[in-house]
């Protein structure tokens, strides 16, 4: 690890103006240490913004919906009864996620902007292509883990069991910098890697996520969650799906169906939610649904499990909801 | 007394040698089934338990000396190339770097069979090419990265199957495979020709890695002409004549410490390549120096249990297994050895026609290195599959199958008969535990819609009988307290606890007034705590060193007290006498500061028996038929060790066991890039192993009858016996659920689909 200059400002004012000055920031640190140990990155800065108190918390204001702070840890998200009534399918993706101690550093921001876990991505010896290197190592290496939808040159996958959940959920995410402030779907924060954007993200530098916001109206839908692991827990999800819908007459409307661990992103099945609208969620529909949500899967050499797999946790998911 | 040379035969590994072993005096009587023992055979928690976690137990990596110099290590980026230049002056130039060694400037060093410790020819991603101290951890790390290496690449093969192959790279002049072990009984060829039935499959296992709690490392310092090494290791005196070899000094200039360790699992058999590099620098530049692995390096270049690929033949006739050939190749790596997979099938069924191969095959990998019950959870993986897939082929329960082939009470390796054999007693306990008359040949509903419900067992053979030399001594302090001391080590199994046990039987004191002080070369020496041999070798050694020391202390009680020595003895820490007791401090304060210390050497195994240890695992399983996801509800282990000297610790050793065997047959696969031949999850992130949630319900059993011919304490290792069986159990109890077979471990969900679908 190199040597690095190190600030720990309270007012995200100050924060700002840090990040604006090119310093890399930090929140539970639960990724960027692993990167910086692993020298993967090796910021000359980083703004630490555990003290920063105004991004922390979850609130939820009647006909507004839910705003969570960047800083809250996942575990107190985690561990509120208030928002497992409200929404979920938070807990449910967060319970599987990494480990307690894990989740007792990690924060909502961190999670939605941690790095894929491609080992090759990981491995500094690898000069890979999303590093600014010459190619993907994974395509003709071991790809047991990568991407069957969607990929371009990069076959590294989407990591966070939060970030399908929210999506599900229609969130939003609040970007803040020195200039001002942008809102966007938190799906358009995510990027298939391509061209000249070796990232995974839209985030812009010198931006923080400042807060997620979850809208009223998701809140009257229902949702369910499903991750799929090399063991019981401690493990990135191999496929994780969130789906959720309005269920309005016993038929579906407005159904999210959103995969992790499958693409660069989070990974929405248009086509699988077109395929349920107005219809009720009976095995025969669910199924429709889901062997159109992987209809483009194109499977590498080593990871063409994923596909019935992740075929198998749509459908699954679905049918909780009926 | 006088010394004794006896030759005895000895099992360490699979692998039986003619040893010399020097006793002294007489053994004494095994202690039997009917013996009244009060603190042998009951459940003690760790007499060291409290020290361990409160952080006061002192582990190798805690130690941090005044002055002491930090250690990293330039390794390989290549499989295999020429290391023709190396310029260091920018790593010298860093401030804070104290020297660097590599193979120009490196004092010649002779290690396991090659005369230098950086080889001109490195030959796997991770091969140590140079070694920086310097003041602190960090900068020696920066300056690795500024050593200037000039490599020629040469070509390479990392894969087992691959390396097999006529085409392959060859890495050694005479090719990549060499037979390593062979056996044959009766007459396979017209066995086969005859029989009925015959299945034939292939099996694989992936390579294991370690991962001791603690990695590998040691830290050295020269104090005037002496070495003192802490090391992380099985074997204090293995560290020592490693040292020695290396460094050409006399035995008596080297100490080697190790006083608590985090795991080995065979590992830690000896010294290192970061022993030497250590005592290296700690020479040069005359400070304490330290050197220990990180959790990557221990997962590239500190041993592995090597993946393997195996081919069954088996065949049954009139119901009975006829005959059997098994076919193994292991990827040894950069390995000297390799172990023996089918030794399970020479051994553990009744089968008269067996014909059994191990070939070595080398690649440009890390060197495997002893891994709990080396050899024996691969073979068994494949051989009790495969007793599986015909038992259904002929219609027959395959617990059934195993009792027509487990009963013989002789050794069909040997002739000889067994000391003690209780495996179909295993088999009882077991199927009545796990409920076996619930299987049903086709497997049952599971628990959830898509989910499928299993039952599978296995079969376990290994040695454990210990073996001499394992030397200990026993001295009584003027207060009464004990102090039992043995060049041993305590490799996390509860050594001290049982030692102190045997002690404090023997003598006739309570265990809280016994101490054990072990892994030290300056005290006597004892084995490797590795083979499952440390509590059947050194348990009848302290016991005579006990009895020594009772004698002794009875010669001085009776002296005192005016009363002959036949007439005394002692109990609860007390000498009696005519129903008077006297505290032995009492005793031994009388004769001011006379230190009675109490010899003891391990006898040797008798020749005329086998002494082997068995036991059955059984298992019950859901497969969710959808997600390829394994279910493990239920383990029943049970192990037939002789005597079991402290029940709890015994628990706790077999609970480990089968969570380790759980690693290996569900999650844990080390994954290597072949056109880079690197470990590209050598790390805790990537590499599966089992965590709390992963863990079932487990019973453990013991069958807990004192095995009297083996030594005079009546116990048989347990260290290995509780992996090998596990992974088996498992995959017949998958293969029995989902009506498939998985024949590769582990048995992951891609695999589990893989098979479901090639059903289809």
């Amino acid at each position: 690890m190199k040597p690095f200059a190190y600030a720990r400002p309270r007012a995200l004012t100050d924060a700002l103006r840090l990040a604006q000055a090119g310093a890399t920031a930090m929140a539970g640190g639960t990724d960027l240490l692993g990167l910086m140990k692993d020298g993967i990155v090796s910021p000359e800065r980083i703004v630490d913004l555990r003290d920063v108190e105004a991004l922390r918390g979850w609130t939820r204001a009647k006909g507004k919906g839910i705003r969570i702070g960047a800083l809250e840890t996942l575990a107190e998200l985690e561990a509120s009864p208030e928002l497992a009534k409200l929404l979920p399918i938070v807990g449910e993706a967060l319970r599987p996620a990494a480990t307690l101690q894990l989740r007792m550093m990690g924060t909502v921001g961190g999670n939605l902007l941690q790095e894929n876990r491609c080992w090759y991505f990981r491995d500094e010896a690898y000069p890979c292509w999303l590093k600014g290197g010459i190619r993907c190592f994974a395509v003709d290496g071991d790809n047991r883990l990568h991407a069957v939808l969607g990929a371009d040159v990069c076959v590294a996958v989407a990591p966070s069991d939060l970030a399908p959940a929210l999506i599900a959920c229609d969130a939003t995410v609040t970007l803040a910098s020195a200039r001002g402030t942008r809102t966007l779907p938190l799906s358009d924060l995510y990027r298939v890697p391509q061209g000249r954007a070796r990232r995974m993200h839209g985030i812009i530098p010198g931006e923080l996520i400042t807060e997620v916001r979850v809208p009223e109206n998701a809140l009257a839908r229902r949702g369910a969650f499903e991750k799929a692991m090399e063991r019981k827990t401690w493990s990135f999800a191999l496929v994780s799906v969130a789906v959720s819908v309005k269920l309005i007459g016993g038929v579906a409307r407005d159904a999210r169906i959103v995969l992790g661990g499958v693409a660069a992103v989070p990974w929405r099945a248009r086509a699988a939610e077109k395929l349920l609208e107005s219809r009720a969620l009976d095995e025969a529909a669910c199924q429709a649904a889901a062997d159109a949500a992987l209809d483009a899967a194109e499977p590498l050499k080593d990871n063409g499990y994923k596909v019935p797999l992740a075929r198998e946790l749509v459908r699954r998911t679905l049918r909780r909801l009926a | 007394m006088s010394i004794r040379v006896v030759k005895t035969q000895s099992e360490f590994e699979g692998e039986i040698s003619e040893e010399i072993a020097l006793v002294q005096g007489k053994d004494l009587k095994a202690w039997g089934a009917a013996a009244d023992l009060s603190i042998v055979g009951k459940r003690h928690p760790r007499i060291d338990g409290i020290a361990r976690v409160t952080g006061r137990a002192m582990y190798t990596q805690d130690l941090y000396l005044p002055g002491m110099l930090h250690v990293r290590l330039l390794r390989s980026p290549y499989p295999r190339a020429q290391v023709q230049r190396i310029d260091a002056s920018r790593a010298l130039a860093l401030p804070g770097v104290r020297a660097v060694l590599h193979r120009f400037n490196a004092p010649k060093a002779p290690f396991r069979g090659e005369d230098t410790i950086f080889r001109e020819e490195v030959r796997f991603v991770g091969d140590e090419v140079a070694a920086v101290a310097a003041d602190r951890e960090e900068t020696a790390a920066e300056a690795v990265r500024l050593i200037d290496v000039d490599y020629e690449v040469l070509p390479f093969v990392v894969d087992l199957e691959e390396a097999m192959d006529e085409g392959a790279p060859r890495i050694e002049a005479n090719g990549n495979v060499s037979e390593s072990g062979k056996y044959e009984r009766g007459d396979v060829t017209r066995a086969f020709a005859s029989a009925n039935t015959v299945v034939e499959q292939t099996y694989r296992t992936s390579t294991q890695l370690h991962n001791s709690l603690e990695t590998h490392g040691a830290v050295a310092t020269w104090d005037g002409d002496e070495l003192v090494v802490h090391e992380s290791t099985q074997h204090v005196f293995g560290v020592r004549a490693g040292l020695q070899n290396a460094l050409k000094i006399p035995f008596s200039s080297i100490r080697v410490i190790c006083d608590y360790m985090g795991g080995g699992f065979g590992s830690k058999g000896g010294a290192g390549k970061y022993t030497i590099i250590a005592a290296l620098f700690a020479r040069q530049l005359g400070a304490p120096v330290r050197c220990i692995l990180t959790r990557d390096e221990e997962n590239v270049a500190a041993g592995n249990r090597s993946a393997t690929v195996q081919k069954i033949r088996i065949a049954a006739a009139r119901k009975r297994i006829v005959a059997i050939e098994h076919l193994s190749w292991s990827n040894s790596g950069q390995g000297k050895w390799v172990a023996n997979p089918p030794g399970p099938t020479n051994g553990l069924y009744d089968i008269p026609n067996v014909r059994t191969r191990s070939y070595r095959v080398v690649t440009n990998m890390g060197f495997l290195a002893s891994f709990r019950a080396p050899g024996y959870v691969e073979g068994t993986f494949a051989l009790d599959q495969s007793i599986d897939e015909l038992a259904l082929r002929i219609g027959l329960d395959p617990l059934e199958l195993r009792r027509k082939h487990a009963g013989r009470m002789t050794d069909p390796q040997t002739g000889k008969r067994y000391s003690l054999k209780r495996l179909a007693q295993c088999y009882d306990i077991g199927a009545t535990e796990i409920g076996w008359q619930h299987r049903r040949p086709e497997g049952l509903r599971g628990s959830a819609p898509h989910r499928r419900r299993g039952y599978g067992m296995a079969s376990q053979l290994w040695g454990g009988s210990g073996l001499p030399p394992a030397y200990a001594t026993v001295h009584l302090n003027p207060d009464g307290t004990v102090v039992v001391r043995s060049g041993t080590q305590d490799i996390g199994t509860g050594t001290r606890t049982v030692l102190a046990q045997v002690v404090a039987e023997e003598l006739g004191v309570t265990l809280k007034d016994v101490r054990v002080e072990i892994g030290d070369t300056n005290d006597q020496y004892a084995p490797i705590s590795a083979g499952s041999l440390t509590v059947a070798s050194l348990t009848p050694a302290v016991r005579l060193a006990a009895a020594d020391a009772r004698s002794q202390l009875l010669d001085v009680a009776a002296g005192l007290l005016e009363v002959r020595a036949s007439e005394l003895r002692v109990q609860g820490g007390s000498v009696i006498s005519h129903g008077r007791r006297t505290p032995l401090g009492e005793i031994l304060k009388q004769v001011d500061n006379y230190t009675v210390v109490g010899k003891g050497s391990r006898f040797p195994n008798p020749e005329d028996v086998s002494l082997k240890t068995f036991g059955a695992h059984f298992v019950q399983l859901e497969v969710d038929v959808r997600t390829g996801e394994v279910f493990v509800e239920h383990v029943v282990a049970v192990h037939d060790i002789g005597r079991v000297v402290n029940p709890l610790l015994a628990a706790s050793q077999v609970e480990g066991g089968v969570i380790q065997g759980l690693g290996f047959v569900l999650s844990e696969e080390r994954v290597v890039d072949r056109p880079t031949g690197r470990v590209v999850n050598g790390n805790l992130e990537g590499y599966k192993v089992p965590t709390v949630r992963d863990v079932p319900k487990i019973t453990v059993r013991f069958i807990d009858d004192p095995d009297t011919k083996a030594n005079n304490v009546g116990a048989k290792g347990l260290g290995e016996p509780p992996i090998i069986p596990l992974p088996a159990a498992v995959a017949n109890a998958v293969a029995n659920a989902i009506g498939v077979r998985v024949r590769t471990a582990p048995i992951t969900r891609a695999r589990v689909l893989e098979a479901l679908a090639l059903r289809r």
